[in-house]
């Protein structure tokens, strides 16, 4: 570094004739590992291109990652891409056109699950429409709309064909397929098109159309989709867990307050996990079934962390991330030895939230969890 | 830091089994830490451009080079290629004569008394004075209305003018004047009005009040076309007794920054200036070599991809921008991480290319001047000995021995559409926790090559306490993981030398300019982290002792406010220091982790 910055900036805040410096003595290598280094080792960042990226999970052998990315300069909007760890290859999987979210691997099986809006006629004209938004320079908050045409699919890798599983109006997305390959469970808000809505239902829908999602159920083939839940406020995140059971979040009523839950797929023997009166969301069990990780703003609206709480949610969760902003959407790696993450910690271009990976320490995890106190009613 | 144990143990467990089969990684690190060893060495004086330290270090590189392979770029049968510049400037006896009409004259010399700008012409000026204020003009387009030379009739004179700028105008006013207070900037207008020469006077009212300007080292010497000196209040005293005013109340006049006070000729002498200026004229030497591709790429326009870093630093320290502190002033500064390391990093890459097929040139360079002001890069692009527009994209590598937590900012990524996603692709092997910076226009060899339009990358891993500072030595080099930012540039190269589409140059416009130097003569005691993109300032330490720690403010914290401007980057910092009075308290908004709090920053005069 030359002297220009010198004379411009550093001579100017920093030039100092008589100063001792002692930081260099500190014997920093000392220390045991604090804050996210408790549990995050060697973190390093995963996808560069683009405005945004997130909701990375695992190909069952490990050795791919699918995600949602924008980084289609003519398409605005989240499409999948599969990440290969071992060429640094990606490479997009969903039909480049419309709107789509939440892959997921079905295991023994070439195929790719995801929510996708590209068979609306009028997805090439939205596209167009927040094209021309962000070319006015204008931003607005992010916001995701539960678009009612998204529907979700099954990408065959092998031929490239996509099999249409659900058909309902409104939206279907967030799902997950069960261990076994056989089942998926997903979250859809058809609740709010199937049936008149009362006025007090119409008005609630045109505020936010996600309080009518509930959790369903079908086979792989998207045959005998079934309810799991009936309850106002949003569900959905859902995943199964190793041991048969399903583990999503659950929306108040108010929309602001979400919890992490499990249930048998029948539905029944409903449990809450997490209680902490704050956005708890996005749970994920790690491969060896004692824990859930999970993201919450617990510390401040805007400021999600990384937490993890025992499986049977006897405990006050632990906190693993502590970066400002958003770190959230953990997913551990099938070998339980990583997590995979969605962070804007980066700042500058892509800023918005892109994906990370890191070691992940499963030892002391175990010992966090083991020395947590007992699960705290929040105050309300 | 937090790895600094564990490279110890990796280092230690390399050496001993440095005779069993190691693996790649092990190899070159252990060639990597040699070099970067090598060249920070004592022996090589702190390399200083145009020096005999710089030389060596030229002569090592290039044994390096021939070992590696790599031939004289085409056409040429030396790897060196030189490059004059201004090594610095002294003053050669300037003089100042006021005659009386009345008869009587008075002559001053001697450095303390009168002393040349250091961009003055060497050129004897004769002529009546003519007192300008603070010689300040704010260009028509800035609708501002300030001219210090509104109704001035200065042609063929000598006019006078105040160092700085309004003392008590208000913070606005103050804002504005301080980008033209520049001194460089008061003589070109007053060359342009036709002045002979210009005199500068420090007011009794100012930092530095009477004395003399420091001849600044500047190697942008170019003629300015003008006699132009500082005096001392001493030398003064005679041109401010003509005029028949104190000194102190005409600059309470100007000092209120009302664009109507005028400027007025002072009657009765006639001023000889004799400015003498002594430029020394130097040679530095780029080393520039090339790899020929192997089986080239038919029918593309851009057959050649570069890396480069500069491999010279400060000498001993003496001639500008050490950081050094009394105690270790004229110390070897050794520059290690800035920048044996970028240079280490640059042969680790020409090595490992060495033995692979390229359908691209490489080219491999290693530019001297640097810490001058990008000299050796600016002479390479501005005489190219390859058309740049055969370059598929430019790679540099400047300080970046200094992973910490596994972090690395590379910068100037807006400079191609293209980048992000071959950053991306390398990443995933390299394993990095990557910051990017689009901004190209970045104080390293990486701005010679943006503006000849090349698509470029720097990559740096983060001012550090011992910046421009001889502490700045071999031993606190990260080796293991300076090997990895070579390989993560690799993976870069390799899809450039591969692909048949290169990056597609885009030209990021440059932030608002700076504010002028002027601002600069306070000293706040904040040391900024440069490699951060956070929004406001986010300091990276302070000096002890210094307003800012005073003011309670430490490493880590995030300045957003001072004095009323927000803060958005290190440029709004630099434009609000210059609003700062010096021994005024300023209001300053920070946050430290989440918690926003707020404090009373008093600057200090700098030196």
């Amino acid at each position: 570094m030359p002297d220009v910055l010198t004379k411009r900036v550093i001579a100017a805040v920093s030039l100092c004739s008589a100063a001792v410096f002692l930081w260099a003595a500190v014997p920093v290598a000392t220390q045991a590992p604090t804050g996210e280094r408790t549990f995050l080792s060697r973190v390093r960042r995963l996808t560069v291109e683009g405005k945004r990226a997130g909701e990375g999970y695992w190909a069952p052998d490990g050795k791919r990652l699918v995600f949602q990315s924008e980084r289609d300069p003519a398409n605005p909007f989240y499409q999948i891409f599969v990440l290969d760890f071992a060429t640094g290859d990606t490479k997009r999987v969903s039909p480049g056109m419309g709107k789509t979210t939440c892959a997921f691997f079905r295991p023994g099986s070439d195929e790719i699950m995801f929510g996708s809006t590209h068979l609306d006629p009028k997805s090439l004209q939205y596209q167009k429409d927040e094209l021309d938004f962000r070319a006015s320079g204008k931003e607005r908050r992010y916001a995701w709309d539960y678009d009612p045409e998204m529907d979700i699919f099954a990408y065959s890798e092998k031929t490239g064909a996509m099999k249409q599983l659900t058909t309902a109006k409104g939206y279907d997305a967030e799902g997950g397929y069960s261990p076994d390959g056989q089942w998926i469970v997903f979250s859809s808000m058809r609740d709010a098109y199937n049936r008149t809505l009362s006025p007090a239902e119409q008005k609630q829908l045109a505020l936010d159309a996600s309080f009518f999602a509930e959790v369903y159920i079908m086979k792989a083939d998207g045959t005998e989709q079934k309810r799991l839940t009936d309850w106002a406020g949003y569900d959905g995140g859902t995943f199964f867990t190793k041991d048969g059971r399903i583990v999503w979040r659950h929306f108040e009523e108010n929309g602001l307050i979400a919890n992490v839950w499990t249930m048998k797929p029948d539905g029944t023997d409903k449990k809450q996990i997490t209680d902490f009166a704050a956005m708890s969301w996005a749970p994920y069990e790690h491969p060896s079934g004692e824990y859930f990780v999970f993201a919450s703003n617990k510390l401040g609206f805007e400021n999600f962390e990384v937490f993890m709480v025992d499986k049977a949610g006897t405990k006050e969760p632990v906190q693993i991330t502590y970066t400002p902003g958003f770190d959230g959407l953990p997913v551990p790696s099938p070998d339980g030895t990583q997590m995979a993450f969605t962070s804007a910690r980066a700042g500058g271009p892509g800023s918005a939230g892109q994906i990370y990976l890191a070691q992940w320490n499963h030892e002391a995890a175990m010992a966090a969890l083991k020395a947590a106190g007992p699960r705290q009613t929040p105050k309300r | 830091m937090a790895n600094t144990k564990h490279v110890v143990v990796a280092i230690a467990v390399s050496c001993l089994f440095a005779s069993a089969p190691a693996s790649s990684q092990t190899a070159t690190s252990s060639r990597t830490r040699t070099q970067v060893e090598t060249l920070a060495s004592d022996k090589f004086e702190g390399r200083l451009t145009g020096s005999p330290g710089e030389k060596l270090a030229a002569d090592y590189i290039i044994s390096e080079l021939k070992r590696i392979g790599a031939k004289p770029l085409p056409g040429m049968t030396d790897f060196r290629m030189p490059f004059t510049f201004t090594a610095g400037s002294k003053d050669g006896g300037t003089t100042l004569t006021v005659t009386k009409d009345a008869g009587g004259a008075q002559t001053f010399t001697g450095a303390a008394t009168v002393q040349a700008l250091s961009f003055s012409d060497t050129v004897e000026a004769t002529g009546r004075v003519v007192f300008a204020g603070y010689g300040l003009v704010v260009p028509e387009a800035q609708n501002f209305g300030y001219d210090s030379y509104a109704g001035l009739e200065v042609k063929d004179k000598i006019v006078v003018v105040f160092r700085y700028f309004p003392e008590d105008a208000d913070q606005k006013t103050r804002a504005i004047l301080a980008r033209y207070a520049d001194l460089r900037y008061k003589a070109q207008a007053a060359r342009q009005r036709g002045a002979k020469g210009m005199i500068v006077i420090t007011g009794p009212n100012s930092p530095n009040a009477g004395t003399v300007v420091p001849m600044s080292f500047d190697t942008a010497i170019a003629g300015s076309g003008i006699a132009a000196a500082s005096v001392s209040g001493e030398a003064f005293a005679p041109i401010m007794a003509a005029a028949g005013k104190s000194l102190d109340a005409v600059q309470k006049e100007f000092d209120s920054g009302n664009p109507h006070v005028a400027g007025f000729a002072i009657p009765g002498i006639t001023v000889t200036l004799k400015a003498n200026v002594i430029r020394q004229q130097q040679t530095g030497n780029n080393v520039v070599a090339y790899l020929p591709a192997t089986t080239p790429l038919t029918g593309v326009v851009k057959p050649w991809v570069a890396v480069g870093a500069h491999y010279d630093h400060l000498g001993r320290g003496t001639t500008g921008g050490s950081l050094a502190g009394k105690e270790e002033a004229n110390a070897i500064h050794h520059g290690a991480d800035d920048n044996a390391s970028g240079t280490a990093t640059t042969l680790a890459i020409a090595e490992a290319f060495s033995t692979q097929p390229r359908k691209r040139n490489l080219l491999v360079a290693f530019w001297s001047g640097e810490e001058l002001g990008l000299l050796g890069s600016a002479a390479f692009v501005a005489k190219p000995p390859v058309p740049l527009d055969a370059l598929a994209g430019y790679l540099n590598f400047d300080m970046v021995g200094r992973v910490a937590d596994n972090k690395l900012t590379v910068q100037a990524t807006g400079t191609s559409a293209m980048w992000p996603k071959l950053l991306e692709q390398a990443n995933i092997a390299a394993g990095f926790d990557l910051v990017l910076q689009e901004d190209p226009y970045q104080p390293t060899d990486v701005g010679s090559f943006n503006t000849a339009s090349v698509a470029c990358l720097t990559f740096f891993t983060g001012a550090h306490q011992e910046y421009h500072k001889p502490s700045d030595t071999a031993d606190k080099i990260n080796y293991e993981d300076l090997v990895r930012v070579g390989e993560l540039a690799s993976g870069v190269i390799k899809r450039l030398m591969d692909s048949p589409e290169a990056p597609l140059f885009t030209k990021v416009e440059q932030k608002t300019e700076t504010g002028g130097r002027a601002g600069l003569r306070l000293f706040t005691g904040t040391i900024p982290d440069y490699a951060s993109d956070v929004k406001g300032l986010l300091l990276g330490g302070v000096i002890g002792g210094g307003p800012a720690e005073l003011a309670g403010l430490a490493k880590g914290d995030v300045v957003i406010e001072i004095a009323g401007q927000s803060i958005t980057n290190i440029y709004d910092y630099t434009f609000a220091l210059e609003l700062l009075k010096i021994g005024q308290p300023a209001k300053v908004i920070y946050m430290r982790g989440t918690e926003k709090r707020e404090t009373s920053l008093t600057p200090a005069a700098r030196k």
